[in-house]
């Protein structure tokens, strides 16, 4: 009895410890995280612009919104963008890769994954800048050129292929966050789980679908649900590359919306109110978002205390 | 104000009163009695002595001015350099009358990749950060919400006591677009055309003479040669292989297209109602024609509005792949500047007009977008608006601007600049003059943004094909009643 009153003590001082512990990273998260939410969806209740006036018109903004046309083109623009580059590029082609360079010469593997690297180190603007050459409509441009080989004739990219351009674009430097994360967590799987398959004979394919992509669930996990709310956010690339173009809000997602109305206006007019109604929404899409994932992968189980506790 | 810069703006007035005052009595009063010469001379002598009272009385120490400036363009660097300039001259009155007092210039002039509204942007957001410039330069539209917001003070008092020292001389109609609800809140820059440049060496290459090519602004000019025979003739060059692209128009959005919609009778602003106006005849007609241009003539790439300044706009004109562009004055400034081409090259192949009328009984524009100086609140707050009041003036020399209007291509805010031995030796400067009787300037309505961000979407599409002319009118004109509903008359 007397061992277990002890242990109790010591979890409560433990507790203790952890919440003193915590107090640096929950103030980061309260004035990062909670101070701009609250921000966000304060101004989303006035049609503040440059004046700076806190001219409080309350739900107004989210009835414009209800009734704005393009609305709802640019949500559905939001969630195929968001789907399409996470499922091709940010899980998929990262999975694909990870697996696929865990299973070659450790060298080979090793330099192709650090060469994928090379869109994420480089300046967002140079990035694109190099995008917007190679998908050039004249003949000489780097797609046109190669396309040139086999007979096809020059097209300009970015205006009959908006959202190939704007996926790939986010695509290739998305995949690299993915693909670190996989590869870790493959590297972490021990040998003795792979040699014990490969003695009873399972094929590399088995191999991968029945120990390594069971082992990666919590990276898969964490990976898409970070990587969709990130791509929900996300609309740089877009802006250097397409600016929500080329027509109509062809490729205007949510988040470039709300920057076109709040910050990005020629003639220096803004509507940060409208802006931050329209952000706030995201920010709803994103919680929702995670407490669905949170569900569907079970990240309870993960977070649960051990049954036993070695003292 | 503090008790030292009270006795500098004091000391600094008595100055320019005495110049005044000299070169008044030297040219008015008629030569005449030795009295009245006298008498001048002694008035003379007693400024002098108040002067130096007052310079005494100076406390000594650096006065800081912040002066925000933008090109785009980088030949616009006198924007900021004419007032370092008046601050040298300054600081050279000071130093001659003893004061030990200097003013420094913490100037920055922004150029490419930095546009207006990251600029602006820039601007606002420094003011709340209480970091904002004391001099701000800025478009004349932007008047109107600087005002209403309190960013800027009004000049009137200012332009009054200042008024024989340079202000008389401003061209009349600037000052119209420096005006907000009866006041003055800016001090004109400089202002411009937007001529539509065209190839002189295609139009030889397409069988014109000289005297035809040479005919051609004046035809325009008469209205007899309007938007669509532009079409009909950049298709002809293009049919015939002389050029890749008929028809050039800025690559990002601007204020420049709604020549095209003024081209076609269209109104921006009712100054009596003191509202933005949507001409619907107008609006279609210009929508039509961008469709037009694209689809019909093909004379226009459907991703003009995608393209960069470069690749789209600067090099297909410059290098003869195009046969018009629809640019502004500063341009030909640009295009020297950057070496894409020479003066003489300039000469020999580059012609300019007016923008075409759209139709018969039209009449062809132009539009100006004068740039303004600007008093901020914070610069009044600080106690520096004097100063900077005292630099603005010093920079809106004939003889200054001119250096500005010569490598910027852009044209006189002064008439005596007219006759400026520098801008009248620019053959270029000299012949767009006539265009500001065409002219039309931006309103200064504090949602003119919105209604330009609008009609650029709408255009966008056009171009693009995502919108045909007719679905593209209905849906300008519904934004624009659901955007700006009263701050706009539908005529």
């Amino acid at each position: 009895m007397a061992t277990l009153t002890t242990l109790r003590i010591r979890r409560k001082v433990f507790k203790g410890y952890l919440a003193v512990f915590l107090i640096p990273s929950l103030t980061f998260i309260a004035v990062f995280f909670l101070l701009p939410v609250i921000l966000t969806f304060l101004i989303g209740l006035t049609d503040m612009d440059y004046s700076f006036k806190w001219n409080w018109i309350w739900l107004d903004n989210y009835i414009k919104i209800l009734s704005d046309r393009w609305a709802y083109k640019i949500m559905m623009n939001t969630f195929f963008y968001v789907f399409s580059t996470l499922t091709f590029f940010n899980v998929g082609l990262a999975l694909l890769i990870s697996i696929a360079t865990t299973h070659v010469n450790e060298l080979v593997g090793s330099a192709f994954r650090a060469l994928w690297l090379l869109p994420r180190i480089t300046p967002s603007t140079v990035y694109a800048l190099l995008w917007l050459w190679a998908a050039r409509g004249e003949e000489y441009s780097l797609f046109n050129w190669i396309l040139g080989f086999f007979g096809f004739k020059p097209i300009d990219w970015r205006l009959t292929h908006p959202w190939l351009i704007v996926i790939l674009v986010n695509g290739f430097v998305g995949t690299s966050f993915g693909m670190i994360i996989f590869t870790a967590a493959l590297k972490s799987i021990p040998e003795d789980y792979i040699r014990a398959a490969k003695v009873d004979g399972a094929s590399t394919l088995q191999i991968i679908r029945h120990i390594e992509l069971p082992l990666i669930k919590w990276p898969l996990l964490f990976v898409t649900a970070y990587q969709t709310l990130s791509l929900f956010t996300s609309y740089e690339y877009i802006l250097l590359v397409t600016n929500g173009g080329p027509g109509l809000y062809t490729t205007e997602v949510w988040a470039l919306y709300s920057y076109h109305l709040a910050f990005a206006q020629y003639g220096g007019i803004v509507k940060f109110g409208y802006g931050a109604a329209l952000a706030t929404i995201l920010v709803i899409i994103g919680i929702i978002m995670s407490i669905i994932y949170l569900k569907m992968f079970r990240f309870s189980e993960l977070m649960t205390e051990p049954k036993i506790e070695v003292v | 104000m503090r008790r030292g810069q009270l006795s500098l703006v004091t000391v600094i007035l008595l100055i320019i009163a005495l110049l005044v005052g000299v070169a008044v009595g030297y040219f008015a009063i008629p030569r005449g009695p030795a009295e009245d010469v006298e008498k001048i001379i002694q008035e003379r002598d007693q400024l002098r002595q108040k002067v130096e009272e007052l310079t005494a009385m100076l406390q000594p120490g650096e006065i800081t001015v912040k002066v925000w400036t933008i090109g785009p363009d980088p030949p616009s660097e006198y924007r900021l350099r004419n007032i370092e300039i008046a601050a040298d001259i300054l600081n050279s009155m000071l130093e001659k009358l003893g004061a030990n007092v200097t003013v420094k210039i913490d100037g920055e002039f922004f150029v490419r990749p930095v546009e207006w509204g990251e600029y602006k942007n820039n601007f606002y957001l420094a003011y709340q950060a209480g970091e904002a410039p004391d001099i701000y330069l800025t478009g004349h539209e932007d008047i109107g919400f600087l005002a209403e917001n309190n960013y800027i003070i009004p000049l009137d008092d200012y332009i009054n006591e200042y008024w024989d020292v340079v202000y008389y001389d401003i061209i009349s109609t600037l000052w119209d677009a420096v005006k907000y609800k009866g006041k003055i809140w800016a001090v004109p820059q400089d202002t411009e055309a937007r001529p539509m440049y065209f190839r002189k060496d295609v139009l030889r290459a397409l069988g014109w003479s000289e005297a035809e090519i040479e005919a051609l602004p004046k035809k325009i000019m008469s209205g007899e040669f309007t938007l669509y025979d532009l079409l009909d003739l950049a298709k002809q060059a293009k049919d015939a292989g002389l050029v890749e692209r008929g028809i050039l128009h800025r690559v990002k959005e601007g204020y420049d297209y709604f020549q095209f919609y003024l081209g076609f009778g269209g109104r921006l602003w009712d100054a009596d109602a003191g509202k933005m106006v949507f001409t619907e005849d107008a609006w279609r007609k210009t929508l039509q024609w961008f469709y037009d241009a694209v689809y019909v003539y093909g004379v226009i790439s459907p991703n003009q509005f995608s393209g960069d300044w470069d690749n789209d706009f600067h090099f297909p004109f410059t290098e003869g792949r195009a046969l018009f562009l629809s640019g502004g004055t500063w341009h030909k400034g640009e295009w020297i500047q950057k070496g894409l081409l020479t003066e003489d090259q300039f000469n020999e192949n580059i012609g300019y007009a007016l923008h075409p009328a759209g139709e018969p009984g039209k009449s062809p524009v132009t539009l100006s977008h004068p740039l303004v100086y600007t008093i901020t609140k914070l610069a009044q707050d600080r106690g520096v608006a004097d100063i900077a009041f005292i630099l603005i003036t010093l920079a809106t020399s004939p003889h200054l601007n001119s250096y500005h209007s010569v490598k910027s291509a852009h044209l006189a805010i002064l008439y005596s600049q007219i006759s400026d031995s520098r801008y009248v030796q620019d053959p270029f400067l000299h012949d767009v003059a006539y265009m500001l009787e065409y002219t039309t300037f931006i309103p200064n309505h504090p949602k003119w943004g919105d209604y330009s961000r609008i009609v650029f979407n709408i255009l966008r599409a056009v171009e693009t094909g995502d919108l045909g002319p007719d679905d593209a009118f209905q849906e300008l004109k519904s934004q624009i009643q659901s955007e700006l509903g009263d701050a706009v008359i539908f005529e």
